[in-house]
Protein backbone atom coordinates (compact mmCIF):
# COMPACT_ATOMS: atom_id res chain seq x y z
CA UNK A 1 0.00 0.00 0.00
CA UNK A 2 1.32 3.48 -0.86
CA UNK A 3 1.92 6.06 1.87
CA UNK A 4 -0.91 8.18 0.46
CA UNK A 5 -3.32 5.24 0.67
CA UNK A 6 -2.18 4.48 4.23
CA UNK A 7 -2.94 8.09 5.19
CA UNK A 8 -6.34 7.95 3.46
CA UNK A 9 -7.24 4.70 5.23
CA UNK A 10 -6.03 6.02 8.61
CA UNK A 11 -8.18 9.14 8.24
CA UNK A 12 -11.21 6.99 7.34
CA UNK A 13 -10.69 4.73 10.37
CA UNK A 14 -10.26 7.79 12.62
CA UNK A 15 -13.55 9.22 11.34
CA UNK A 16 -15.40 5.94 11.96
CA UNK A 17 -13.94 5.67 15.47
CA UNK A 18 -14.87 9.30 16.21
CA UNK A 19 -18.47 8.74 15.12
CA UNK A 20 -18.60 5.55 17.22
CA UNK A 21 -17.40 7.68 20.16
CA UNK A 22 -20.24 10.10 19.49
CA UNK A 23 -22.76 7.25 19.66
CA UNK A 24 -21.26 6.06 22.95
CA UNK A 25 -21.48 9.60 24.32
CA UNK A 26 -25.11 9.86 23.22
CA UNK A 27 -26.49 6.49 24.31
CA UNK A 28 -24.13 4.49 26.56
CA UNK A 29 -24.53 4.11 30.32
CA UNK A 30 -21.52 3.90 32.61
CA UNK A 31 -20.05 0.43 32.94
CA UNK A 32 -16.82 -1.52 32.85
CA UNK A 33 -17.00 -2.61 29.20
CA UNK A 34 -18.04 0.85 28.02
CA UNK A 35 -15.02 2.28 29.86
CA UNK A 36 -12.74 -0.36 28.31
CA UNK A 37 -14.21 0.36 24.86
CA UNK A 38 -13.70 4.12 25.18
CA UNK A 39 -10.16 3.57 26.48
CA UNK A 40 -9.38 1.12 23.65
CA UNK A 41 -10.72 3.44 20.95
CA UNK A 42 -8.76 6.37 22.44
CA UNK A 43 -5.54 4.33 22.49
CA UNK A 44 -6.11 3.10 18.91
CA UNK A 45 -6.78 6.60 17.59
CA UNK A 46 -3.66 7.88 19.33
CA UNK A 47 -1.57 5.09 17.86
CA UNK A 48 -2.82 5.83 14.33
CA UNK A 49 -1.74 9.47 14.72
CA UNK A 50 1.65 8.47 16.14
CA UNK A 51 2.42 5.77 13.55
CA UNK A 52 0.75 7.02 10.37
CA UNK A 53 0.57 10.83 10.60
CA UNK A 54 3.70 11.50 12.68
CA UNK A 55 5.62 8.50 11.29
CA UNK A 56 7.44 8.20 14.61
CA UNK A 57 8.22 4.54 13.93
CA UNK A 58 11.00 5.89 11.74
CA UNK A 59 12.20 8.41 14.34
CA UNK A 60 14.48 8.12 17.35
CA UNK A 61 13.30 5.14 19.47
CA UNK A 62 13.32 7.37 22.56
CA UNK A 63 10.93 9.89 20.99
CA UNK A 64 8.73 7.07 19.69
CA UNK A 65 8.60 5.41 23.13
CA UNK A 66 7.79 8.62 25.05
CA UNK A 67 4.96 9.63 22.69
CA UNK A 68 3.54 6.09 22.71
CA UNK A 69 3.51 6.17 26.53
CA UNK A 70 1.74 9.55 26.44
CA UNK A 71 -0.93 8.00 24.19
CA UNK A 72 -1.53 5.27 26.77
CA UNK A 73 -1.65 7.38 29.96
CA UNK A 74 -5.24 8.58 29.58
CA UNK A 75 -6.71 5.22 28.42
CA UNK A 76 -4.92 3.43 31.29
CA UNK A 77 -6.17 5.98 33.84
CA UNK A 78 -9.73 5.64 32.51
CA UNK A 79 -9.73 1.93 33.36
CA UNK A 80 -7.71 2.28 36.58
CA UNK A 81 -9.98 4.96 38.02
CA UNK A 82 -13.10 3.01 37.01
CA UNK A 83 -11.86 -0.10 38.85
CA UNK A 84 -10.16 1.56 41.82
CA UNK A 85 -11.68 5.04 41.93
CA UNK A 86 -12.98 4.97 45.50
CA UNK A 87 -9.80 3.32 46.86
CA UNK A 88 -7.63 5.88 45.05
CA UNK A 89 -9.87 8.70 46.33
CA UNK A 90 -9.27 7.58 49.93
CA UNK A 91 -5.48 7.60 49.59
CA UNK A 92 -5.36 10.92 47.70
CA UNK A 93 -7.58 12.96 50.04
CA UNK A 94 -6.02 15.47 52.39
CA UNK A 95 -6.59 14.76 56.10
CA UNK A 96 -9.19 16.91 57.89
CA UNK B 1 29.55 4.31 12.20
CA UNK B 2 25.87 3.97 13.16
CA UNK B 3 23.52 6.57 11.71
CA UNK B 4 22.31 9.03 14.39
CA UNK B 5 18.70 8.57 15.55
CA UNK B 6 16.32 10.73 13.50
CA UNK B 7 14.62 13.64 15.26
CA UNK B 8 11.75 14.78 13.01
CA UNK B 9 11.98 18.55 12.49
CA UNK B 10 15.00 18.97 14.79
CA UNK B 11 15.65 19.06 18.53
CA UNK B 12 14.10 22.48 19.22
CA UNK B 13 10.55 21.55 18.26
CA UNK B 14 10.74 18.38 20.35
CA UNK B 15 11.68 20.41 23.43
CA UNK B 16 8.43 22.30 22.82
CA UNK B 17 6.39 19.15 22.11
CA UNK B 18 7.66 17.38 25.23
CA UNK B 19 6.87 20.49 27.29
CA UNK B 20 3.36 20.45 25.80
CA UNK B 21 2.89 16.73 26.52
CA UNK B 22 4.19 17.17 30.08
CA UNK B 23 1.84 20.10 30.69
CA UNK B 24 -1.19 18.14 29.50
CA UNK B 25 -0.14 14.97 31.34
CA UNK B 26 -0.17 16.99 34.58
CA UNK B 27 -3.59 18.42 33.72
CA UNK B 28 -4.91 14.93 32.95
CA UNK B 29 -3.68 13.78 36.37
CA UNK B 30 -5.58 16.68 37.95
CA UNK B 31 -8.66 15.66 35.92
CA UNK B 32 -8.53 12.08 37.21
CA UNK B 33 -7.83 13.27 40.77
CA UNK B 34 -10.97 15.42 40.56
CA UNK B 35 -12.92 12.60 38.89
CA UNK B 36 -12.27 10.02 41.60
CA UNK B 37 -13.12 12.54 44.32
CA UNK B 38 -16.28 13.86 42.61
CA UNK B 39 -17.61 10.87 40.63
CA UNK B 40 -21.18 12.19 40.43
CA UNK B 41 -20.17 15.50 38.84
CA UNK B 42 -18.06 13.68 36.24
CA UNK B 43 -20.76 11.07 35.60
CA UNK B 44 -23.34 13.77 34.85
CA UNK B 45 -20.91 16.23 33.25
CA UNK B 46 -20.82 15.00 29.62
CA UNK B 47 -24.62 15.27 29.38
CA UNK B 48 -24.34 19.01 30.04
CA UNK B 49 -21.92 19.64 27.16
CA UNK B 50 -22.60 19.81 23.43
CA UNK B 51 -21.50 16.43 22.05
CA UNK B 52 -22.01 17.81 18.52
CA UNK B 53 -19.46 20.58 19.17
CA UNK B 54 -16.93 18.14 20.65
CA UNK B 55 -17.37 15.72 17.75
CA UNK B 56 -17.13 18.53 15.17
CA UNK B 57 -13.86 19.73 16.67
CA UNK B 58 -12.51 16.16 16.69
CA UNK B 59 -13.34 15.80 12.98
CA UNK B 60 -11.71 19.19 12.34
CA UNK B 61 -8.50 18.35 14.22
CA UNK B 62 -8.16 14.90 12.63
CA UNK B 63 -8.87 16.18 9.12
CA UNK B 64 -6.51 19.13 9.45
CA UNK B 65 -3.82 16.77 10.76
CA UNK B 66 -4.43 14.46 7.78
CA UNK B 67 -4.07 17.38 5.34
CA UNK B 68 -0.77 18.35 6.96
CA UNK B 69 0.47 14.75 6.62
CA UNK B 70 -0.45 14.88 2.92
CA UNK B 71 1.40 18.20 2.61
CA UNK B 72 4.57 16.59 4.00
CA UNK B 73 4.17 13.68 1.59
CA UNK B 74 3.82 16.06 -1.37
CA UNK B 75 6.93 17.98 -0.31
CA UNK B 76 8.88 14.74 -0.10
CA UNK B 77 8.11 14.34 -3.80
CA UNK B 78 9.29 17.89 -4.46
CA UNK B 79 5.78 19.20 -5.24
CA UNK B 80 5.69 22.48 -3.31
CA UNK B 81 2.61 23.61 -5.29
CA UNK B 82 0.65 20.56 -4.10
CA UNK B 83 2.09 21.01 -0.59
CA UNK B 84 0.71 24.53 -0.48
CA UNK B 85 -2.76 23.30 -1.50
CA UNK B 86 -2.79 20.68 1.26
CA UNK B 87 -1.61 23.28 3.78
CA UNK B 88 -4.35 25.64 2.65
CA UNK B 89 -6.92 22.86 3.13
CA UNK B 90 -5.45 22.18 6.59
CA UNK B 91 -5.66 25.88 7.53
CA UNK B 92 -9.21 26.42 6.27
CA UNK B 93 -10.31 23.29 8.16
CA UNK B 94 -8.46 24.20 11.34
CA UNK B 95 -9.94 27.71 11.46
CA UNK B 96 -13.22 25.92 12.10
CA UNK B 97 -11.88 24.87 15.53
CA UNK B 98 -11.91 28.32 17.22
CA UNK B 99 -15.18 29.16 15.44
CA UNK B 100 -16.83 26.01 16.85
CA UNK B 101 -15.31 26.84 20.24
CA UNK B 102 -16.90 30.29 20.29
CA UNK B 103 -20.29 28.83 19.32
CA UNK B 104 -19.86 26.08 21.92
CA UNK B 105 -19.05 28.56 24.70
CA UNK B 106 -22.12 30.65 23.81
CA UNK B 107 -24.20 27.45 23.90
CA UNK B 108 -22.60 26.53 27.25
CA UNK B 109 -23.42 29.90 28.80
CA UNK B 110 -27.03 29.63 27.61
CA UNK B 111 -27.22 26.19 29.29
CA UNK B 112 -25.56 27.16 32.58
CA UNK B 113 -22.15 25.59 31.92
CA UNK B 114 -19.87 28.25 33.39
CA UNK B 115 -16.31 28.49 34.66
CA UNK B 116 -17.53 28.87 38.24
CA UNK B 117 -19.71 25.78 37.92
CA UNK B 118 -18.96 22.40 39.45
CA UNK B 119 -15.56 20.70 39.41
CA UNK B 120 -16.31 18.99 36.07
CA UNK B 121 -17.08 22.32 34.41
CA UNK B 122 -13.96 23.95 35.87
CA UNK B 123 -11.78 21.06 34.61
CA UNK B 124 -13.47 21.27 31.22
CA UNK B 125 -12.82 25.00 30.81
CA UNK B 126 -9.26 24.78 32.10
CA UNK B 127 -8.21 21.93 29.82
CA UNK B 128 -10.06 23.00 26.69
CA UNK B 129 -8.97 26.65 26.94
CA UNK B 130 -5.39 25.50 27.30
CA UNK B 131 -5.82 23.34 24.23
CA UNK B 132 -7.35 26.27 22.34
CA UNK B 133 -4.21 28.31 23.12
CA UNK B 134 -2.05 25.54 21.64
CA UNK B 135 -4.26 25.34 18.53
CA UNK B 136 -4.00 29.13 18.14
CA UNK B 137 -0.20 28.96 18.18
CA UNK B 138 -0.43 26.14 15.66
CA UNK B 139 -2.61 28.25 13.34
CA UNK B 140 -0.04 31.07 13.45
CA UNK B 141 2.70 28.53 12.74
CA UNK B 142 0.69 27.16 9.83
CA UNK B 143 0.45 30.62 8.23
CA UNK B 144 4.23 31.01 8.55
CA UNK B 145 4.83 27.57 6.99
CA UNK B 146 2.47 28.42 4.12
CA UNK B 147 4.42 31.62 3.42
CA UNK B 148 7.70 29.72 3.51
CA UNK B 149 6.35 27.03 1.19
CA UNK B 150 4.90 29.64 -1.18
CA UNK B 151 8.26 31.44 -1.39
CA UNK B 152 10.09 28.19 -2.17
CA UNK B 153 11.94 27.83 1.12
CA UNK B 154 11.53 24.06 1.21
CA UNK B 155 12.71 21.35 -1.14
CA UNK B 156 12.26 17.58 -1.30
CA UNK B 157 15.62 17.18 0.46
CA UNK B 158 15.35 20.06 2.94
CA UNK B 159 12.01 20.75 4.59
CA UNK B 160 12.73 20.30 8.27
CA UNK B 161 10.72 23.45 9.11
CA UNK B 162 7.63 21.87 7.59
CA UNK B 163 8.30 18.61 9.47
CA UNK B 164 8.76 20.56 12.73
CA UNK B 165 5.39 22.27 12.29
CA UNK B 166 3.71 18.99 11.27
CA UNK B 167 5.07 17.26 14.40
CA UNK B 168 3.69 20.02 16.63
CA UNK B 169 0.31 19.98 14.89
CA UNK B 170 -0.03 16.20 15.13
CA UNK B 171 0.93 16.33 18.83
CA UNK B 172 -1.77 18.96 19.41
CA UNK B 173 -4.23 16.71 17.58
CA UNK B 174 -3.13 13.75 19.75
CA UNK B 175 -3.87 15.76 22.89
CA UNK B 176 -7.37 16.62 21.65
CA UNK B 177 -7.98 12.91 21.05
CA UNK B 178 -7.44 12.43 24.80
CA UNK B 179 -9.58 15.43 25.82
CA UNK B 180 -12.59 14.49 23.67
CA UNK B 181 -13.52 11.21 25.42
CA UNK B 182 -12.78 12.61 28.90
CA UNK B 183 -15.32 15.42 28.65
CA UNK B 184 -17.79 14.47 25.93
CA UNK B 185 -17.97 10.67 25.86
CA UNK B 186 -16.95 8.81 29.05
CA UNK B 187 -20.09 8.37 31.18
Amino acid sequence: MTTANKLNLSWLILMILTLSGMLVGEYAEAGFWITVSVAGVTALKGRLIIDQFMELGQASPLIYRIVKIFGLVVPALMILTYLLGSELAQVTQLPD
Amino acid sequence: MAEPARIPGGKAIWVGIFAELTEFTLMFLVYFFARINHPQAFHEGPQKLSLAAGTANTVIMLSSSYFVARAVLAMRKGRSDITLRWLFAAFVTAVGYPIIKVLEIRWNLDHGVVGRGDVFQMSYYYLTFNHLVHVSWGLLGMVWIMFRTGFGAYTANNHSGLIAFASYWHATDLIWLMIFPLFYVLP
